[in-house]
């Protein structure tokens, strides 16, 4: 799938789990249903246990990429 | 009853009791990656960012503690036990005792302590803090409002102070915070502490934002929760009313606590002749009231007026058991005589007109007995 031009970027490096699931949960629940939101996350954890979390709450993964030593996942959020 | 002690503790709001009942729900360990634990630290995070936007800050630079008590002892010997050596600490001789007491411990580790005095208002003295400064100096430590007069302190220059002479800001604002507007950019404050069960919310918990860019050093060491710097799970439930507490807290119910703690004021001064007040007429926070009566005891006075069923204090709460006269009314230049018959009344958003009519006139029944 070709890269989406994301509404808003949060920087979640350096955030643990699942401090960082609950930060881009509330972020993207802010959001107006069927926006994008990129979340960008370390490597191990954070991107192994985030997407899942979003994922769970109705909101769509749409890519991830790597970026400099961390992931760019970008989600678009449910309608729920 | 009529309480007149908000500066001791307030009511819990209903609101922040029925978001605390959430964590009936959200029971999971904020640290814990199961659907629980992240909702849990959904909690904590909405609550963070509450707190966050009160201040104008980043989430990310507010970090939840125990209580006031707890953020200035992180403040104070974070700052100072980061340092490789040990280092110069300034306060305010009107400080809390949860500055007071960290700072003197400090100085038995080996810290250089000094504390600036203040006017007759109980402001300090600006150009005495500027003498204090040295190269070795790490932190100044100056409260926003004092817990028993309510005296605003001039953060601003404070803080223009300290950066120029490269010196870290730290600031109580346990009794102002919500109440008084804040912003720690603007006046150069690197750390803030703050109280929920001033604010109608919980006991137990509060917070410290950390300007990022300088070493703290954690007090409790273990899990890693809070950024490293406060190790221990999360009090999710008082977390969650902490963060109500913020959310209700409004300009508009500040304004409307000034003006009746200016009524019980005048009142005070039209029915007890000889009455004083303690601190600034102006720059005080607004529901805090310090009055000297012109004889008599405080303590007689007070229990007397718990049997009318009017709650206030002698000074600040902590030290309400204590017989030694208040030192930040000695620092003010009161005698200990008139420390002696100094009360505390201290109003909240609840407190009603017909309240404060009703408390001038039992004092003033009482004083002139």
């Amino acid at each position: 799938m070709s890269p989406q031009k994301a509404a808003e970027t949060l920087d979640l490096s350096g955030v643990p789990c699942p401090q960082n699931a609950a930060r881009a949960l509330l972020r993207i629940e802010g959001m107006a249903p069927g926006s994008v939101l990129a979340v960008i996350l370390d490597d191990g954890e954070p991107i192994r246990n985030v997407p899942p979390v979003l994922e769970a709450e109705g909101h769509k993964e749409l890519f991830r990429a790597r970026e400099n030593k961390g992931w760019r996942l970008v989600m678009r959020r449910g309608d729920r | 009853m009529i309480y007149l002690d908000n500066a001791a503790t307030t009511r819990p709001d209903p609101a922040v009791l029925e978001a605390m009942a959430q964590a009936r729900e959200d029971y999971g360990n904020a640290s814990s990656v199961h659907r629980l634990g992240v909702a849990a630290a959904k909690a904590v995070e909405m609550a963070r960012a509450a707190v966050a936007e009160a201040l104008q800050v980043r989430p990310d630079e507010v970090v939840f503690t125990s209580g006031g008590t707890e953020a200035n002892n992180l403040a104070l010997k974070g700052v100072l036990l980061a340092g490789a050596r040990r280092g110069h600490l300034v306060i305010s001789a009107v400080e809390h005792p949860s500055v007071l007491e960290p700072a003197r411990a400090l100085q038995r580790l080996g810290c250089r302590l000094s504390l600036v005095g203040t006017d007759s208002d109980g402001v300090i003295d600006l150009s005495a803090l500027a003498k204090l400064l040295t190269e070795r100096t790490s932190l100044v430590s100056v409260m926003h409002a004092n817990n028993e007069t309510g005296a605003l302190q001039p953060l601003a220059e404070i803080g223009r102070l300290c950066r120029r002479r490269g010196v870290l800001f730290h600031t109580d604002a346990s009794q102002s915070f919500t109440k008084e507007a804040l912003e720690p950019r603007r006046v150069g404050a690197d750390l803030v502490t703050m109280s929920a069960h001033k604010i109608h919310g919980p006991k137990g918990v509060g917070a410290l934002y950390v300007r990022p860019g300088f070493r703290l050093e954690p007090i409790l060491h273990g899990g890693g929760q809070e950024g490293g710097l406060r190790s221990g799970t999360h009090n999710t439930a008082a977390i969650l009313g902490f963060g109500a507490a913020v959310g209700l807290s409004r300009a508009r119910d500040a304004a409307r606590v000034r003006r009746l703690r200016d009524r019980l004021e005048a009142r005070l001064r039209e029915l007890v002749p000889g009455l004083r007040r303690n601190g600034p007429r102006a720059r005080r926070v607004c529901g805090i009231l310090s009055v000297t009566i012109p004889r008599g005891r405080a303590g007689d006075l007070l229990q007397a007026l718990s049997r009318e069923g009017v709650c206030a204090s002698a000074g600040a709460a902590c030290s309400a058991a204590v017989a030694h006269p208040s030192h930040v009314l000695l620092a003010m230049g009161l005698s200990a005589d008139e420390a002696g018959r100094t009360l505390r009344l201290s109003l909240s958003r609840w407190t009603t007109a017909a309240e404060v009519e009703s408390v001038a006139r039992i004092i003033a029944r009482l004083a002139q007995r």
